[in-house]
């Protein structure tokens, strides 16, 4: 099928890459389909578009590039959502990335408390949220490189 | 809203599996401890308020240059 971005215009799309937010993604109630475009030429960035609004796209990230430690509970993630059959392996973590163009230098911020969840195995993506953690929701990923 | 009046060591029950439990009253701050099913989230309101405002400013911050930002990141990178 086809779909309008803001980014790239008129996309064509595989329809079983299609992500369902069954929670919703906060701050976009009603916007529960969502395709993960992934560019070489941005990489490691990649767009979490929206199939149903063409403005709406979220810069997201593999966090591990920058911050090789970040760990959220994956485990219990699973078994709150009584995902059967569903291993670890099978879901990719992305998190929430800001860019800020200041006047003089650029800040990359990613949202550590918010990360995105995608199970591979059902194409749901559920954007966690991440309490008890020191993790920043502005985490300046160039500053810790 | 339902307001209730609890002291330290009193508990309020909500539904069949929920137990909300006052543990301390300490200056301006009130110590919680909530029983709840595993699958019942529970979370501070202004975690959700912090992960719904960095999703606002980077929907609308979408369109910058991510290709020059990508660029910008892998000039970084430590070497592998």
């Amino acid at each position: 099928m086809k779909i309008n971005t803001r980014k790239f215009g008129e996309i064509k799309i595989d329809e079983k890459k299609i992500l369902t937010m069954p929670e919703g993604l906060p701050g976009f109630s009603g916007f529960e389909c969502f395709i993960l475009i992934e560019d070489p030429e941005t990489a490691p960035f990649c767009l979490f578009q929206s199939t149903q609004e063409p403005n709406l796209a979220l810069i997201i990230m593999n966090p591990f590039l920058f911050k090789p430690d970040y760990k959220i509970d994956l485990e219990g993630f699973i078994v709150a959502r009584s995902w059967q059959d569903v291993l670890i392996e099978d879901l990719l973590v992305y998190v929430v990335v800001n860019i800020i163009q200041g006047n003089s230098e650029k800040k990359i911020t990613a949202n550590l408390i918010g990360p995105l969840i995608i199970n591979s195995k059902n194409n749901e993506a559920i954007q966690l949220a991440v309490s008890n953690s020191s993790y920043s929701h502005q985490h300046n990923i160039l500053e810790h490189l | 809203m339902l307001v209730l009046t609890r002291k330290a060591g009193e508990k309020i029950k909500i539904g069949d599996n929920i137990v909300v439990n006052v543990l301390e009253i300490e200056g301006g701050g009130v110590k919680i401890g909530i029983d709840a099913p595993k699958e019942i989230t529970i979370l501070r309101m202004e975690i959700l308020e912090q992960i719904r405002n960095e999703n606002v400013q980077a929907a609308e911050k979408s369109g910058s240059d991510i290709r020059q930002a990508a660029e910008f990141f892998k000039k970084r990178l430590p070497e592998e």
